[in-house]
């Protein structure tokens, strides 16, 4: 309806003229359902036919069953057949067995594992930056499961693409989708531009993104207009820098999310409160809803301790600093900041028995931000808190165990109050932002000390985390009471809690209500499910630099010539200019909201009237199935690109896909794989061929080479080893050690083929972008630093010494002879078996005499080696 | 080199072991013309014009060489020496601010009839300007050592693109299929920046990319030979299974008329077996004279690396691999061209790694009548800053830095191009990869213009949009 009324607004909005200059092209007229022609009852055969009559040509004959399973299966799945599934197929005489066997083969998971390889490298993604450090993405594999997952849900298209754009705004209440903006993560990443250069870098990334989108989504090549008008497209300079400024804003990085949307409320909900309590916000904090958690938290804290001060007869500061006691007791140090200290106490152990220590950290007015220490932030660092016994008559001193600590407040990060008494000197506990305010720890013993009379007591209190982060006020106590301790207060708070509730000033109250519910929501946030992390992009992501996170969008101009040097008009987000029915610039209600913008281009792309859209994914959904596009060039419909073959087929499956499949890419393969053009024999026709040299009328089925994932994971397969492991981290299938820099040195052939993980499908494998595995680069797997739509089929001396000799094959030659003698049986039933598994058909006589003649002077292995360097292996008729 | 590794050469070399055994026979048969190591293979012509160079020898030095401390002598830092002189602001690509202005810590003397400057640095590449042409101001677009690279090997600052060997191995197709058309020799101590980026046939078919050759290893070119722990694989094994896979693969063929894909991986595996047959020979510098491996310095230290790389890169293209690429220094803070810390104490090294074997390698060539045909090109991925950087190394320098060549079709002792009194920036006669690219592509019998390949909608082009021919040092 909306791409209808689009239709009838553009012939009335524009002038003939205008219309004609942009829709002269056929990509970019607007998409009408053809009427299907007469004959045959499958639509795409009925456009198929009647253009084939129209030169005199017909169809080839259907593929007998068993060339059929063997085309679906690794269409479908990348995998071959198991011979029982080719048996029983073959005898099936279930006039809907092929039917049946396609939806058997788009209901399995290895379906979608198939196809996101696609859709992979037609996105140039990657486990790896590429550039100069070439380091890897250890959270990219989110992005790689979620394609895994959409396509096995069948995610319509539409959907599809909002989601990879801009789920983070158009489904806030699906956190699982944030994974989907691993498709903004996909391409390149130059950390070291980024670091030195950053203006060149920021323009490059967002090139790179603006072509990949277009490519990806609306197989439109804008990038060709970056430093002038497009010459063979309707892409002006504008329209180019306008979707360069569609992710002007966006920070490219690590973003951290939750799987489950009520983890995602409840962690939300408890940041707010977090962030309430940092404010000290009395609107939230004294709320009635939080009352409940303050009164049980003030309960369960129970009575004071009592704590009785220690009184130190000396206290020095091994450095210098002015340690002075104040009429309070308390100790306050003045003097040159050191840069790291300790201060040692020295007392008359006033109790008899001691079951814990305490240290109150306090402000004074003398101290930097009021303390309670000494750095200019007023933070400190307590390295190691460590109490030592002098008993009387005893010459040396005994340490005193601790078995425990707690504090009133841990800086996070890793500073909390255990690294204290850790007896690492390196780690330490400290109050940063909390500075300014009073802090408190509690030191429990590992068992009671019982002193006599006399005994003296060292403190010693180690600062050595370095900057001055020392002491400012301070006092250590002591306590007698049987533990375990309540959890800490600090001592302002401490004296609060007993003054009856009814006699508390409202200050006093938000103080209470702010600690418990601190303590409360950092509880509540540490027992949340573990947040999840994908290498992607959005409004703020997390990378080697820190958090990037732009306040707002760049201002993006047109350059001329396409020259960082020769700024010109600020240009505003949107697309292109040339679809009379859709907007060229986005109407955003915040111009400076960064996802508003990418959310705009998602609903621009999936727009209904974007014809662009809809042709592109059938086109490319086409070209996989039947080895080339209706458009030869899946990732370009412009000028330069491939001129459909059958327009008209083009459009009904656009428009269809659209409306009757609702984007749905499992009714749009089962639509494709059930017509007879696919089910077609590949046999050539001399006379055919003579009229249609490249078979582009579809005469015959084309008959592609296994692509490079194809073959190892049917390797795999075939030799008995494949495992079926689904999701996770990827596999790295290689060694690796340090390099120079960050980029680790790879050894592709010292890999340990048993390993576990070893014999997962290849699209687990860690795909390190410029340090190509040598094997399928052989077999023409793509060089990821750039866009893929297509991958090449190349014929080299190298890839046949690839095949002939790697250590993959000759092992996986090993495992296949491993497979085949478990079933038992004689040689000749094990290269029967070999046969079947490998080509889905039986050794003719010669055939066998000749395998099993090789076998016995080489071993079977030496057969399995041969099967699979074989055409007949590597081709899919 | 290995004495075990080389017999074992010589072995296969010898018995024609491996694959080799019945391919022979096989290729026999089929009367395919066969060559032997000793014949020199006659270059095809160019496709636009006949061609000076039928092959290319390229020296990068990874990092960014120093053109000040090198070949582009500046008096005048003496006089400014300590003066703070640069842009106050940071440029982008360099890591950090520009420090005061400092002379090179290297005598530089006039050489050759030409009378060109060259540091103490490169006594021996000096001995050899009246060979070269340079080009005095080049310039890129970036001074950072990832698009840097790129740019300077493919002619594009992202990565995507084929690099300039991929496209002579795709305009120009192989002198020999017993070697592969276009090899890369990284530095032993690792890839550079972009690692196996910057040999990409990225979107050019898969078979023009560049074979590296780990000139140090056991096995310099993956996968020859079958690993001998697979007892079915090696020797009587590979020919019997190799002459039953052929068989196999004909009779497919047979059933599939007309599919030439099929034909020609039958035929690459004929190939293959030739290439065992050639390669190993081809990297045994056993048969080489002392008094060769001396003049590359495989008798010294720290010239053996780069000296047997440079030998290697001789024997390639004599025995009909076109281009060679031949890589100094890793990626990483030492060991390369990269100066940050100290000009004094990183750059000698490096520089000596090269310059002995450099020479070798332009006599050897001279002498065997290669030079006449072959072009040698000395370059890398951008220059230094003429200051100090709070140490007494020099930043990056995109605006200028040298590059040379010597050879086919070259004007010797030329030179085009002028930087500013202070080596910081190209002022005249600036030159740019494209015009690099363009001038190498000329002299292989290419109008760089008419080499494209179509992908993503545009024809592309090695040199993109640009690109002149240096007509000034052509001679």
């Amino acid at each position: 309806m909306r791409r209808l009324l689009a239709i009838l607004l553009l012939n009335l909005a524009l002038p003939a003229a205008a219309a004609d200059r942009f829709h002269d092209w056929w990509s970019l007229k607007p998409l009408v359902r053809p009427e299907v022609p007469r004959g045959a009852a499958h639509p795409v055969d009925a456009f198929l036919q009647a253009k084939l009559s129209e030169k005199g040509l017909s169809p080839s004959p259907p593929a007998d069953r068993r060339t059929l399973i063997r085309r679906v299966h690794f269409d479908l799945h990348g995998l071959p057949p198991t011979p029982e599934v080719v048996e029983a197929f073959v005898n099936s005489t279930d006039p809907l067995a092929y039917e049946k066997l396609v939806d058997g083969l788009l209901a399995s998971p290895r379906h979608g594992e198939r196809w996101a390889r696609h859709w992979l490298d037609a996105i140039h993604f990657a486990d790896t930056h590429g550039f100069e450090h070439d380091d890897l993405r250890p959270n990219a594999w989110r992005y790689r499961d979620y394609v895994i997952a959409s396509f096995n849900r069948d995610t319509p298209w539409d959907r599809f693409i909002r989601e990879q754009l801009a789920a983070d705004v158009l489904f806030p209440e699906e956190p699982h989708l944030t994974a989907a903006l691993g498709y903004l993560g996909a391409g390149n990443y130059d950390s070291s531009a980024a670091a030195t250069a950053p203006t060149q870098f920021e323009y490059l990334d967002r090139d790179d993104l603006v072509t990949q989108t277009m490519a990806s989504f609306a197989s439109t090549t804008a990038n060709c207009a970056r430093c002038h008008a497009h010459k063979f497209d309707p892409v002006p300079q504008e329209d180019y820098f306008a979707l360069q400024a569609v992710f002007a804003g966006i920070g490219k990085g690590d973003i951290t999310y939750d799987e489950d949307p009520a983890v995602q409320r409840e962690r939300r909900r408890l940041e707010q409160l977090r962030l309430a309590v940092e404010r000290m916000d009395p609107g939230v904090l004294l709320a009635s809803v939080h009352e409940g958690v303050i009164v049980a938290a003030e309960k369960a804290h129970g009575s004071a301790v009592a704590w009785v001060p220690v009184v130190p007869e000396s206290f020095v500061s091994n450095e210098g600093a002015a340690l002075e006691q104040l009429p309070d007791g308390t100790l306050l140090a003045s003097g040159p900041v050191a840069d790291k200290d300790t201060y040692t106490l020295t007392a008359e152990a006033g109790l008899r028995t001691i079951t814990g220590f305490r240290i109150d950290l306090l402000t004074h007015d003398s101290l930097p931000r009021k303390g309670p220490g000494r750095a200019p932030n007023g933070n400190v660092h307590l390295s190691e808190f460590e109490v030592r016994v002098f008993r009387q008559g005893g010459g040396t001193a005994e340490k005193v165990a601790l078995r425990k600590a707690s504090a009133d407040y841990d800086q996070p990060g890793g500073y909390d109050i255990a690294k204290s008494i850790d007896g690492d000197p390196k780690t330490s506990w400290a109050i940063d932002p909390r500075e300014g305010l009073p802090h408190a720890a509690v030191f429990e013993l590992a068992t009671p000390l019982t002193l006599p009379a006399g005994t003296r007591l060292t403190v010693s209190l180690r600062q050595l985390q370095g900057g001055g982060h020392l002491l400012g006020r301070f006092r250590i106590s002591a306590a007698s009471s049987a533990g375990p301790f309540p959890p800490v207060l600090p001592e302002d708070l401490e004296r609060l809690l007993t003054k009856p509730s009814a006699e508390r000033t409202p200050e006093e109250r938000v103080s209470i209500a702010a600690h418990f519910l601190r303590q409360s929501t950092a509880e509540a946030l540490a027992k949340l499910p573990a947040p999840s992390v994908v290498w992607a992009a959005g409004k703020a992501a997390v990378n080697e630099r820190g958090v990037v996170a732009l306040s707002e969008p760049r201002t993006i101009r047109l350059l001329q010539r396409g020259e960082l040097s020769r700024p010109g008009a600020e240009v505003l987000p949107g697309a292109l200019s040339a679809l009379g029915g859709l907007k060229a610039r986005f109407d955003l209600a915040d111009p400076k909201d960064e996802s508003a913008r990418r959310a705009a281009l998602a609903d621009w792309l999936s727009d209904p009237a974007n014809p662009l859209t809809w042709r592109s994914v059938v086109n490319r959904v086409w070209h996989h199935h039947f080895g080339t596009g209706i458009s030869e060039t899946p990732s370009d419909f412009g000028r330069m690109g491939g001129v459909p073959s059958h327009p008209e087929l083009l459009d009904w499956l656009a428009v269809w896909f659209q409306d009757d499949a609702r984007g749905s890419l499992k009714a749009l393969h089962r639509l494709l794989v059930t017509s007879a053009a696919y089910r077609q024999g590949s046999a050539n026709d001399p006379a055919a061929s003579a009229l249609d040299p490249d078979n582009r009328l579809l005469w015959r089925m084309n008959r592609p080479r296994m692509d490079a994932d194809t073959y190892r994971d049917s390797v795999l397969a075939v030799s008995g080893r494949l495992d079926l492991t689904m999701g996770g981290p990827s596999v790295a299938l290689f060694t690796s050690k340090p390099g120079p820099q960050t980029t680790p040195v790879l050894n592709y052939d010292e890999v340990d083929r048993n390993a576990p993980g070893a014999s997962r499908r290849s699209i687990y494998r860690l795909v390190w972008r410029a340090i190509a595995d040598p094997f399928l680069d052989a077999l023409d797997f793509p060089d990821l630093g750039l866009l893929a739509p297509v991958r090449s089929t190349s014929v080299s001396p190298l890839q046949a010494l690839a095949l002939f000799n790697n250590g993959f094959v000759l092992h996986s030659s090993e495992q296949f002879v491993l497979r085949l003698e478990k079933s038992g049986g004689t040689r000749e039933q094990q290269i029967r078996a070999a046969f079947a598994t490998a080509y889905q058909r039986a050794p003719s006589a010669s055939e066998l005499a000749r395998f099993h003649a090789l076998a016995d002077e080489h071993g079977l292995a030496a057969v399995c080696r041969v099967l699979f360097n074989s055409n007949e292996f590597l081709f899919i008729d | 080199m290995n004495p075990s590794l080389s017999s074992r050469r010589r072995f296969l070399w010898q018995t024609g072991g491996g694959m080799a055994g019945v391919a022979l026979s096989h290729l026999l048969a089929r009367d395919v013309p066969g060559s032997t190591h000793s014949e020199r293979p006659e270059p095809t012509g160019g496709p636009h014009h006949r061609p000076k160079a039928k092959r290319i020898i390229q020296l990068f030095m990874n990092g960014g060489v120093s053109q000040m401390d090198t070949f582009d002598y500046k008096p005048e830092l003496a006089r400014l020496h300590g003066q703070k002189l640069g842009p106050k602001e940071k440029p982008e690509g360099q890591t950090g601010e520009c420090g005061a202005v400092m002379k090179s810590p290297f005598e530089f003397r006039q050489h050759g009839e030409c009378g060109r400057w060259v540091s103490s640095l490169f006594p021996h590449q000096a001995k050899w300007v009246d060979e070269m042409a340079f080009l005095m101001a080049m310039a890129t677009k970036t001074s950072v050592h990832g698009p840097g690279s790129y740019m300077m090997n493919t002619g594009f600052l992202i990565p995507g693109f084929p690099c300039m060997g991929s496209w002579i191995s795709y305009g120009l197709g192989s002198l020999t299929e017993n070697l592969p058309t276009f090899v890369v020799l990284p530095d032993v101590r690792g890839l550079p920046y972009n690692q196996k980026g910057n040999f990409s046939a990225a979107f050019l078919p898969s078979r023009h990319q560049g074979t590296i050759i780990h000139a140090g290893s056991p096995h310099p070119i993956p996968d020859l030979f079958p690993d001998g722990k697979h007892g079915f694989a090696g020797k009587a094994a590979d020919a019997a299974s190799l002459a039953l896979l052929q068989e196999m693969n004909r009779e497919h063929a047979g059933l599939h008329p007309d599919d030439t894909r099929l034909d020609a991986r039958i035929a690459s595996y004929a190939l293959a077996a030739r290439m065992q047959l050639s390669a190993p020979e081809a990297f045994d510098l056993a048969g080489e004279s002392a008094v060769t491996r001396a003049a590359y310095g495989l008798d010294q230290p720290i010239t053996e690396d780069f000296g047997r790389r440079c030998l290697l890169a001789r024997r390639l293209i004599e025995r009909g691999t076109r281009v060679v690429q031949v890589w100094s220094g890793p990626q990483g803070a030492v060991n390369n061209w990269d100066n940050h810390s100290s000009i004094v104490k990183e750059l000698p090294p490096i520089a000596t790694s090269v310059d002995l074997p450099i020479a070798g390698l332009l006599g050897d060539l001279k002498a065997r009548g290669l030079l006449e045909d072959t072009l040698v090109v000395f370059t890398t991925e951008f220059g230094r800053t003429p200051f100090e950087q709070g140490s007494l190394g020099r930043d990056h320098n995109g605006n200028s830095f040298v590059t040379w060549m010597a050879g086919a079709g070259i004007q010797r002792g030329a030179s085009y191009g002028r930087s500013d009194d202070l080596g910081f920036k190209a002022v005249e006669g600036v030159t740019y990869c494209y015009d690099l690219h363009a001038t190498i592509l000329h002299l292989m019998g290419i109008d760089h213009t008419r080499l494209t390949f179509r992908t993503s909608g545009v024809d592309r082009r090695l040199t993109d949009v640009h690109g002149r021919v240096v007509s000034e040092v052509l001679g």
